[in-house]
């Protein structure tokens, strides 16, 4: 008897196919005199030549291969692959630097068929990841070697690239962006997590709370952020002029202070959400048993509910947080700084890099303390064992 | 009378809206007083209805799409023939939820350029994500002894999918629509910054020259906008089943 040979795995197959011929067919890297002005494209075979283009090609046809009678080993060897390829990106670029870049205004940009090679990859790198059942955590960690190697390789032979151009060319203003973004996030978190601990108590003390500040809360998340932010420019400044104090803070109808306030708005409804549902939901049966062992009222709560319900309320947490690291960016159009500020910038002056700058990051924070915060709440589930 | 009731918030709010979106001249007086620095108090670059007009089509271009990619993609990644894509489609849904609206918008420019493309394809991707999660969801959540007794009493899988499946599901397909519109309400405005022009322009305007009144009237109008659509979702029969 032959066992039956397993079917494609059809996802993998595409994925390499699709990459491959992004790689042959659309412009992978385009060079441009200064920022301002649009690159010239070039596709891989313009840089390098047929003859090396062959060569590049392996690595997809050899994906293919693998996801055309799959098993488990040959899945680990794909991963492999597919890591190894994401970190011959970089050196991609820095040999396209090298090959096309002449002058010291010249830039090298990311065109169209590298983001979708880059993106085909992580697809694939997900895929593979799940056929594998590896751990989110794993998964991170296969994303590290891709990243050192930017990291290590950037300021030496990358520094043609335009996106590193733009950082260089403010660094500090960077970091001080990077600065007051988390800043704002935090303080925005920090200050939702008591104000909704608080409400989703005494939700729990004084049931009439709950319809009026669930409505409350919903009918604020459905308002714009960009019209929320407007809205209270006017009775901000307003404030600020009659209050002497207020001003003395730093308060006014634009700058921190709107930017605040709205992103407490917003970040209430899923803290107060997950917060009261996670209390809610501990089993009764576990109550009355901590009860019956002689625990008073506040140690019950403080032992065996609120230990209970953490996971949920972290959930609250990282929903919040990846939220807020979103709309903080739209609050630099309210002159509240962050990250935001490079975005708007960008697109203002039509310098597209300067927006990358700007979103990419935003994008990496987000997915970052997505990860982090997940990772916690994996750990402190309670009875999952190690 | 009682389907007329139903309707009664939804049509408030909108009454409301176009109230504010056709009388917002009349009020000069009032953003005189807010603006009480600058000559004119009224955005005048474009009347506030085609604003309106702009802006809702742009939305529902990309609901519309939105709708047919998600809900079409969901159901293929749940039949026996798409199986193997609904592992990668359901975690892409979950990670794709990471990304903020405006990093998606912000990086849709470099590739497809300024003006209203960027932001109907910024909108659709981003919409997909909460459409596709919840038509997942919702056809994964579907009792297996229902399907049993479908195929038990002889339906074909069209069938089945069309009279019990999609049914069951539509609830929780609906929520994610209200979801992805909500948002892209929102993100809508903010492609004033790439070109687009609606409802989000008086605002941009309003912050770059410093005109306060300008941001009041473009934010009242977005804030009445959501609202409405909002509370018409909120009151779908299907909707207020779960």
């Amino acid at each position: 008897m032959r066992t039956p040979r397993p079917a494609p795995n059809v996802v993998l197959l595409i994925l390499a196919l699709v990459g491959l011929t992004a790689w042959l067919g659309l412009e992978s890297v385009s060079v441009a005199a200064n920022r301002i002005v649009p690159g010239t494209g070039y596709r891989v075979v313009e840089v390098i030549g047929g003859g090396a283009l062959l060569v590049t090609t392996l690595p997809w046809l050899a994906l293919a291969g693998l996801a055309w009678r799959p098993s488990r080993t040959r899945f680990i060897v794909a991963l492999v692959i597919v890591v190894l390829m994401l970190s011959a990106l970089p050196a991609w670029l820095a040999l396209s630097a090298a090959m096309l870049v002449e002058g010291g205004q010249a830039r090298l940009g990311i065109a169209a068929g590298l983001w979708v090679v880059f993106f085909l990859l992580l697809l694939a790198m997900i895929e593979l990841r799940t056929r594998l059942a590896l751990s989110r955590l794993v998964g991170w960690a296969l994303l590290l070697p891709p990243v050192a190697i930017v990291g290590l390789g950037v300021a030496r032979w990358l520094s043609a690239l335009a996106l590193w151009q733009e950082y260089r060319s403010r660094s500090d203003q960077f970091l001080g962006a990077l600065g007051e973004h988390l800043l704002l996030v935090g303080a925005a978190v920090g200050a939702s997590l008591v104000l909704g601990v608080g409400l989703a108590l005494a939700m729990r003390r004084w049931p009439g709370l709950q319809r009026v500040g669930f409505g409350v809360l919903n009918f604020l998340q459905t308002i714009p952020s960009i019209a929320l932010f407007g809205l209270l420019l006017a009775p901000l400044a307003w404030l600020s002029a009659q209050v002497g104090w207020l001003a003395a803070l730093g308060v006014s109808g634009i700058g921190w202070a709107p930017a605040l306030l709205a992103l407490v708005g917003y970040s209430l409804l899923p803290m107060v959400r997950n917060t009261f549902v996670a209390l809610e939901a501990v089993d009764p049966g576990v109550i009355d048993a901590a009860r019956g062992m002689g625990m008073s009222r506040s140690q019950v709560f403080r032992q065996v509910r609120l230990p209970l319900a953490l996971p949920v309320i972290l959930e609250g947490i990282r929903i919040t947080t990846v939220q807020a690291i979103g709309l903080t960016a739209v609050a630099a159009l309210i002159g509240a700084g962050g990250l935001g500020t490079f975005i708007f910038q960008g697109l203002g002056q039509a310098a597209m890099d300067l927006v990358l700058l700007g979103a990419l990051p935003i994008l990496v924070l987000a997915l970052l303390v997505d990860a982090l915060l997940g990772a916690l709440t994996d750990i402190l589930r309670p009875g999952v064992a190690e | 009378m009682v389907e007329w009731r139903r309707w009664r918030v939804p049509l408030g709010w909108l009454a409301l809206l176009l109230a504010a979106t056709l009388g917002m001249g009349q009020l000069e007086g009032v953003f005189r007083w807010i603006e009480s620095d600058s000559r004119q108090v009224i955005y005048a670059r474009a009347d506030f209805l085609t604003l309106l007009g702009r802006h809702l089509l742009v939305v529902s271009v990309a609901a519309v799409l939105a709708i047919l990619v998600g809900v079409g993609g969901a159901i293929a990644a749940t039949r026996r023939w798409g199986r193997d894509f609904l592992p990668l489609v359901s975690q892409l849904a979950s990670i794709g939820q990471t990304f903020p609206p405006v990093a998606v918008l912000a990086l849709a420019v470099p590739v497809l350029g300024f003006g209203t493309l960027p932001i109907i394809v910024a909108l659709l991707l981003y919409g997909l994500l909460p459409i596709v999660r919840n038509t997942l969801a919702g056809l994964e959540g579907i009792d297996p002894g229902v399907m049993e007794a479908a195929r038990g009493m002889g339906m074909s899988p069209s069938q089945i999918l069309r009279q019990v499946e999609l049914p069951l599901a539509a609830p929780v397909i609906l929520a994610g629509v209200r979801t992805s519109v909500t948002i892209n309400i929102a993100t809508a405005a903010i492609g004033a910054t790439v070109g687009a022009s609606n409802l989000g322009d008086p605002i941009i305007s309003g912050i770059v020259n410093g005109n306060t009144a300008y941001v009041v009237q473009g934010a009242l109008l977005i804030g009445l906008l959501a609202i409405s659509v909002d509370s018409f979702f909120a009151r779908l029969p299907l909707a207020s089943a779960h």
